[in-house]
């Protein structure tokens, strides 16, 4: 039997609630603002602890925006079941990179596909900082690159806060929040301090880099029922 | 309404199969008809003087006649030289680096670019839909209304992968209809020796990626293959490009430096500049006499289909295949 399943991503700073433009302090102490924030994510699934039990087939690809908070809540069908996490890729995979002229979230119209090398960004985070030297002191992390060895597509597995498992039921809604922590962006496997990296906007080590900065800044999931 | 009249795509004799196959994208004729149209008007550029076909004149095989760099938006220089357009089904990568990977997003490149086209994908659709034409013909071609990106890329790789190039003295010989003559035939024999390993037949290149020894160029600092892959032996690796029409796609190289097919012959002859990712066959240049060098432009002359240029189904819509000589309208 199915029913639906909610994922919500929300993004933090210092465990608060992420607001655009507003100016924060990061962990090394550098004060930047958040203009513009999207990422895409695609082939969500629960886990179930049922081995048994298989998932439905995924939702199409989403891209998160947090100026869009619609856009950040993805609302599937899903198999009802025992559960203690959810995966998805978070990016566009490789085989979904090279299918031509796309539509919908993968329309180049969202600004996401790169033209010169062809591609779709894993995420983008722009805004400004005092210690970019950049023109108008822009910060810009266009994070992208699907080939080997410098892919920033990474194959996501979260399990719930202390392995606490969820049931999938169409008794109630349940909806599984995503935390997305900045703090741990920035003061990541690689320290990423505006001061030397305030521009990434093109495929390579440095984007490699920066995305698994990014990953380590989802944390554990949450789980809000909604009877 | 969907005028679905179909269009089949013909595989020329002795072609292998193509990569793009017109999958979710059926050839039609209104599609065809569509990406034409759109391939010849300067809508889609942002001050609407610069058409796809500005840089890719038929006349020249679609590459830009005459011209190193071409000229795009605001008296600005493209980055690389124009490649002709044929036989682009082929192409599994686009570009001199490979940086496009499907031919359908490959029109985005020049479209968006601040040195070509330089428009706005909205501003491209919110000009289509204002148009008197276009709603109806995208009506007809996708089978229900609505303009979008998809749409628009989806119809002028109906057309860029229909220009097909199959019809040259070469391939009239290869199917038994015409005959080298002797100076001809005295260069492809040379041609087959020195050239064809990477220019490799039926298509004349055989899609890969090297170094030819091309000193860089101070002002364009242009790195090739390495600035998609991010990968150092990528270093000053280029597409080897398909020598179909040779005569007509002067001049020669990624920034085309090479005025005529005698210059880039002599390159290959003594001028080739060592680096470590030099392609491992030209350690020593190809040692190319007065004599091949005459033989092998005999040969490669073979290679112009001049039933390619004057096709007038890949004409411009409005005129038609001129007839007078190439002008530069530049």
């Amino acid at each position: 039997m199915d029913t639906t399943l909610i994922i919500h991503f929300k993004a933090y700073v210092h465990g608060e609630t992420l607001q655009l433009n507003k100016k924060y302090k990061n962990p090394f102490g550098e004060i930047y603002e958040i203009s513009r924030f999207r990422f895409y994510v695609g082939k969500i699934e629960p886990v179930y602890t049922d081995a048994g039990l298989k998932p439905n087939q995924a939702p199409p690809y989403q891209l998160i925006d947090f100026s869009d908070s619609s856009s950040t809540m993805i609302e599937f069908p899903a198999t009802m079941g025992t559960c203690n996490g959810i995966q998805f890729v978070l990016g566009i995979d490789s085989a979904d990179q090279n299918q031509g002229a796309q539509t919908g979230s993968l329309d180049p119209i969202k600004g996401m596909f790169w033209t010169w090398n062809s591609g779709y960004q894993s995420f983008k985070m722009e805004g400004f900082s005092p210690l970019s030297n950049q023109p108008s002191h822009m910060i810009a992390y266009h994070i992208g690159g699907y080939r080997y060895p410098f892919s920033t597509v990474w194959k996501i597995k979260m399990n719930t806060t202390n392995d606490e498992v969820f049931r999938i039921t169409n008794e109630y809604k349940i909806i599984v929040d995503v935390p997305v922590e900045l703090d741990y962006f920035f003061d990541g496997a690689t320290p990423l301090r505006i001061r030397e990296i305030s521009s990434c906007t093109t495929p390579g080590e440095m984007a490699r880099k920066i995305s698994e900065n990014f990953i380590g800044s989802f944390t554990g999931l949450t789980l809000t029922s909604n009877p | 309404m969907w005028i679905n009249t179909p269009f089949p795509f013909e595989i020329p004799k002795g072609f292998p199969p193509p990569v793009y196959q017109f999958r979710n994208n059926l050839r039609t004729k209104q599609g065809f008809e569509l990406g034409r149209k759109l391939f010849y008007d300067g809508k889609l550029s942002k001050d609407g003087n610069v058409p796809c076909s500005s840089c890719h004149q038929q006349f020249a095989a679609f590459a830009t006649y005459e011209h190193r760099l071409s000229h795009g938006f605001n008296n600005q220089f493209s980055f690389r030289n124009a490649p002709g357009l044929f036989n682009l089904a082929w192409e599994k990568e686009m570009n001199w680096d490979g940086g496009v990977n499907h031919i359908e997003v490959q029109p985005l490149a020049p479209l968006l670019d601040p040195h070509e086209m330089a428009e706005d994908l909205n501003q491209i659709i919110e000009k289509l839909k204002k148009d008197k034409d276009y709603p109806a013909l995208f009506n007809h071609a996708f089978g229900l209304p609505g303009i979008n990106s998809q749409r628009i890329l989806k119809a002028l790789a109906q057309f860029t992968a229909s220009l097909v190039s199959a019809n040259s003295k070469y391939d009239q010989v290869k199917r038994g209809m015409a005959h080298f003559n002797q100076y001809e035939q005295a260069g492809y024999t040379i041609f087959l020796q020195k050239c064809a390993r990477c220019h490799q037949e039926p298509l004349f290149t055989d899609f890969s990626y090297r170094n030819t020894g091309m000193e860089i160029d101070s002002t364009l600092k242009d790195y090739g293959r390495m600035r998609i892959t991010g990968r150092r032996e990528d270093s000053l690796k280029f597409r080897v490009p398909s020598l179909r029409n040779v005569f007509l796609t002067f001049p020669y190289g990624h920034d085309g430096r090479f005025a005529t097919i005698s210059e880039f012959l002599e390159h290959y002859n003594t001028g080739v500049v060592r680096s470590p990712t030099l392609d491992s066959s030209l350690r020593k240049g190809i040692p190319i006499s007065e004599n091949d060098r005459f033989y092998l432009i005999s040969f490669l002359g073979t290679l112009t289909d001049s039933s390619f240029v004057n096709n007038p189904l890949f004409s411009d819509p409005e005129t038609g295949i001129k007839k007078d000589a190439p002008v530069d309208k530049h």
